[in-house]
């Protein structure tokens, strides 16, 4: 087989296992190979750069909300608003699939920060 | 707990529209937008609008924002400002921060209009400041007149883009370039064209390499780019910028939505995650709707026909309306919507290149490329004519969904037919009085009155002209092409700045006559600008 | 590839991870199964990274106290992964009398077992911690208690099992159990892959109750749901873990700077899954009233998110560990009941040493699964 329609068959194999739901973390995906644009921010509120990113995909972190949770991108004060898009990009870049088929972080309460002071302070009805 | 038949998230276009055919049927409405004013992204768009009387076509995007703050002062809207609503919970409720407590508020239906927010890419250095989104260049010019920079890279050609930059221009910044990874410009033809023409170039198959400086902007690398976005080594370009603006799509805003449980899907076409509706903004929440770029983007004058809708099937929901009125609206607003998604920009196509227009005309590569039409390619399209005397020349060369020229020309000079995407025809005998409607109407700038032969070896040339100040009569300066290249020596003739041309100046300027087709900006001399 | 493993370890948080981790360092093949899309999406990923000795039951206590001294303080290096672990102290505030008499309860039940705990007044309180307000009279002080972050532990968990050659398979939600000639031996899933192993783990929260219900086992657990929330960072403050006699919240400061409070409303039990992420709209206001009430200089922190998980919560308030002599080769570890993060490395060590020697260093005895008995 040659390289192309190998990497062809590869890249088929791993959409098939991203949509089927059922996702084996033991399938290969290759040695972390470093890259000159490593160093640059991706989310800019936690600061965490592409390269810490894709590390992360190497250790395990198959999806936008392990890689939340293990490296803090778009846990800031903008939840993602601004790296979402980005960091799904480049996971699934490391994962060879369409970032269509990772799920984004979930969305949560609130919106917008808001003072603790604030959010304790409801307005009693009359 | 307070309790409304409707509650919209979002006083934009959509939110509004919704809001105001839902009131207009009875329903108690409440509008919350955590803005200090109402109108989204409206009170940005100094532009004109595309699309047809119906869609307010060639107003200005503010002045649609104006006329819908007051519609809805008289259907009974509520319009709660500076209220963020930070959730949407089950039973329909949201929580809202106002002022410095929150507030519960249930609403028997929910419209979630919350519209969208800018993408980033990145690149060395893109978190220097300087470094912004093009809606915040717009929001910090024209909401708060404050000029985002002095010379400014664009990165992004789709109308976003483009139409930024001529913003950026107006308000007397200078556009260094615009910059776009993709093979060809994303945005309306004309609005390229109307900063083609005033010299600023265009390089597509070009991205940023690198943000220079080192606590804010100084400079920008751009280089060219293969068909798999890999950077092609010695194709960079330097320019000296202090702004780098970011045109590069938008995300939809539906986070409400998605923490409320609505289906969700992921949708490039759309330009992201987005609820799964049904007809008319129905998501998978019984009694929540959706309307505008939060369930996919488009632009303004969609956004406020599916806010129409979202309010029509919220009052049918609710009973506001019976199935009958509820059907024949909807057939009503359906049809405006197909009239707008038409053409060459429409949802369908994208992503398609095409290369005929629907007449069968080749289309403009160089349009396409650089910006502007070339002299040679122009002479195809049917708005561009030569005759005797003052006449239009028309130079709409794309199908977008567009046709007042078609309405305000009072001797019917100029023709589109029936089907609103049609490219305009200078019509046969008709006889052009040289008015200026036309050039003052069209939203793309694209209608020039051209007198190719005054007799004395000149001709006249009347462009449309938003800039200041405003050249007098006799200043004399430089005619540029549609390129933007300086053409010949030219002096204005004559500047109208008319109520009915809404602050589109008419500039005449007279040029040696075999410029006459060529000559389509002017830049007056440095001195007579003093 | 082989469907088969010595051991099969159902649910991937923080109990199965670990647990699959310690297993593998005792050389035995794991296939670990995660039923959501994440790894340690259940409590693991949702609690107050709480690493706590006081307040817990005696039957408990000296799981958790194995894990503090045996793995906690070296966890980060073991995993190649900073978990955020620090051990300074857990005090558990009172305000009143009532307070005062609950406190004094779980220390004495605690000092009984040998922990190093006691009640201390409103100024020694305030000296460890000067921030809390005056309207605190007492605390129980324990100070080799602490806190970690749950988020990089499970994951850290994970990582390295599956260096380890764990296998992990995430959205494969397991549905019944099947007996193979007496014993224990496949695991269903609703996708329709099957799994065999020699010794199954049932780790899955909640969940586990219905799956164990396919091999006629009942496991007396409820599902109740708690709220958290975190701020955005704010200048280092203090390192100790809170709790309050009155459970109206708990937290830490995190060495982000963000504070972590989980809190209830008093609704919990009652609240209503849609099976959606959402919150009940009135725990978030509660918990910051509760929270304002001891820390008043926390007013202009901003929250940048809440969340709410489910906790297992069994018929008398501990975990459900150890061996099924009806059903040979199940081995069950769940019904946490929302304090089974700290306690993870402790529960799942003893758990891969019984699985593989047969015996446990701490005594697990009374946590088995045939314990919930009558009243009368």
């Amino acid at each position: 087989m040659s390289e192309a329609s190998e990497k062809q068959k590869a890249m088929k194999l791993a959409q098939e296992a991203a949509a089927s739901r059922v996702n084996d973390r033991s399938r290969d995906i290759g040695e972390f190979v470093p890259a000159p644009d490593d160093d640059i921010i991706v989310c800019r509120c936690e600061e965490v750069t592409k390269g810490e990113i894709r590390k992360a995909v190497h250790d395990g972190m198959w999806t936008v909300t392990e890689v939340r949770r293990y490296l803090r991108t778009g846990m800031g004060l903008c939840q993602g608003q601004t790296c979402g898009r980005l960091v799904k990009g480049i996971i699934a870049r490391e994962l060879g699939i369409s970032p269509a088929l990772l799920e984004p972080a979930t969305s949560r309460v609130p919106m917008r920060p808001l003072e603790m002071h604030i959010f304790a302070n409801e307005e009693k009805e009359e | 707990m307070k309790r409304y038949d409707l509650v919209v998230v979002g006083a934009g276009p959509s939110g509004l529209s919704a809001a105001i055919e839902a009131a207009g049927r009875g329903m108690h409405v409440i509008v919350f937008d955590e803005n200090e004013k109402p109108g989204g992204q409206l009170f940005k768009q100094i532009h004109k609008f595309f699309g047809s009387k119906e869609h307010k076509a060639r107003v200005r995007g503010f002045r649609i924002g104006q006329e819908l703050l007051e519609e809805a002062g008289r259907t009974g809207v509520e319009v709660c400002l500076r209220a963020t609503v930070i959730g949407l919970y089950q039973d329909h409720e949201l929580v809202v921060r106002i002022g410095d407590a929150i507030e519960h508020v249930k609403g028997d239906t929910i419209i979630i209009a919350t519209g969208a927010s800018e993408n980033m890419v990145t690149f060395e250095g893109w978190t220097l400041p300087g470094v912004i989104g093009a809606g915040a260049a717009q929001t910090l010019m024209n909401l708060h007149g404050v000029l985002p920079g002095k010379r400014v890279l664009m990165l992004g050609s789709g109308n976003v883009g483009l139409v930024v930059s001529y913003q950026l221009m107006q308000c007397g910044c200078e556009v260094a370039a615009v910059a776009d990874a993709a093979p060809h410009i994303g945005g309306y033809g004309v609005h390229a064209a109307k900063i083609a023409r005033c010299g600023v170039p265009f390089y597509l198959s070009h991205t940023i390499k690198k943000a220079e400086g080192t606590d804010h902007v100084t400079g920008v690398e751009i280089a060219q780019v293969d068909e798999h976005f890999q950077f092609i080594p010695g194709t960079e370009k330097h320019f000296d910028v202090d702004t780098i603006c970011i045109a590069v799509g938008l995300s939809p805003m539906s986070q409400l939505l998605k923490m409320a449980g609505a289906r969700m899907a992921d949708d490039p076409k759309k330009g992201g995650q987005v609820p799964v509706c049904g007809r008319f903004g129905a998501t998978s929440l019984p009694g929540v709707f959706t309307a505008g770029d939060v369930a996919g983007i488009e632009e303004a004058s969609s956004a406020m026909i599916e806010g129409r809708m979202a309010g029509a099937a919220a009052a049918a929901y609710l009973g506001f309306m019976n199935e009958d009125a509820c059907e024949k609206r909807e057939k009503q607003l359906t049809d405006s919507l197909s009239e707008l998604r038409q053409g060459m920009f429409a949802p369908q196509n994208k992503g398609k290149q095409l290369t005929v227009t629907d007449e069968g005309i080749p289309l403009s590569k160089t349009l396409l490329t650089k910006g502007y039409v070339s002299d040679e390619e122009i002479e195809a399209f049917p708005g561009f004519t030569h005759r005797v005397g003052v006449h239009p020349v028309i130079e709409c060369t794309q199908n977008i969904p567009c046709n007042p020229c078609q309405d305000v020309c009072p001797k019917n000079c100029i023709s589109i037919g029936d089907q609103i995407t049609a490219l305009p025809k200078v019509a046969g005998g008709a006889e052009c009085v040289g008015c200026g409607m036309c050039v003052a109407s069209c939203s793309g700038q694209a209608i020039f009155l051209v007198d190719e032969d005054k007799g004395d070896g000149t001709a006249e040339v009347t462009i449309p002209y938003e800039f200041l100040p405003l050249p007098a009569q006799g200043t004399v300066g430089t005619a540029l092409s549609r390129s933007g290249q300086p053409l010949c020596r030219a002096s204005v003739v004559q500047i109208r700045s008319g109520k009915a041309f809404d602050k589109t100046n008419l500039l005449t300027m007279s040029v040696p006559k075999e410029f006459a087709m060529r000559a389509r900006f002017f830049r007056a001399d440095k001195e007579a600008a003093k | 590839m082989s469907e088969c493993a010595e051991v099969i370890v159902i649910g991937g948080g923080i109990i199965g991870c670990a647990t699959s981790y310690f297993l593998a360092k005792r050389g035995v093949s794991v296939i670990c199964l995660e039923g959501s899309d994440y790894i340690g999406n259940g409590g693991s990923s949702r609690n107050g990274g709480g690493v706590r000795q006081s307040g817990r039951d005696p039957r408990e206590l000296p799981l958790v106290m194995y894990g503090i001294r045996k793995y906690w303080p070296t966890l980060s290096e073991e995993l190649d992964t900073d978990c955020e672990y620090h051990q300074d102290g857990n005090l558990r505030l009172g305000k009143t009398e009532k307070h005062r008499q609950i406190l004094e309860g779980l220390t004495a039940k605690a000092q009984a077992v040998g922990l190093d705990v006691r009640m201390i007044g409103g100024d020694e309180v305030r000296r460890i911690n000067p921030y809390l307000s005056d309207e605190v009279t007492c605390a129980s002080w324990c100070p080799t208690d602490g806190h970690a972050n749950p988020l990089t532990t499970t994951l850290g968990f994970y990582k390295a099992a599956r260096r380890l050659g764990v296998r992990f398979i995430t959205g494969e939600k397991v549905y019944a159990l099947r007996k193979v000639r007496g014993r224990l031996r496949k695991v269903l899933c609703t996708s329709g892959n099957v799994y065999e192993g020699d010794t199954i783990v049932l780790a899955a929260g909640y969940d586990s109750r219905a799956i164990a219900a396919t091999v006629d086992i009942d496991l007396p657990m409820q599902k109740i749901m708690l709220e958290a929330l975190v701020t955005e960072a704010e200048p280092p403050m203090f390192r100790q873990m809170l709790g309050t006699a009155d459970a109206d919240f708990y937290g830490h400061q995190t060495n982000h700077g963000s504070f972590v409070f989980g809190g209830s409303s008093g609704l919990e039990g009652f609240t209503k899954d849609n099976g959606t992420p959402i919150c009940c709209s009135l725990t978030a206001p509660c918990i910051c009233r509760g929270i304002l009430k001891y820390f008043p200089d926390l007013a202009d922190a901003k929250i940048v998110r809440t969340w709410a998980g489910w906790m297992d919560f069994t018929a008398d308030g501990v975990p459900i560990l150890g061996y099924v002599p009806e059903v040979p080769g199940l081995v069950l570890e769940c019904g946490f009941c929302g304090h089974g993060f700290g306690i993870a490395p402790g529960a799942a060590s003893q758990i891969a040493e019984l699985i593989t020697t047969g015996t446990t260093a701490v005594d697990i005895s009374a946590l088995r699964y045939d314990r919930f008995k009558a009243k009368i």
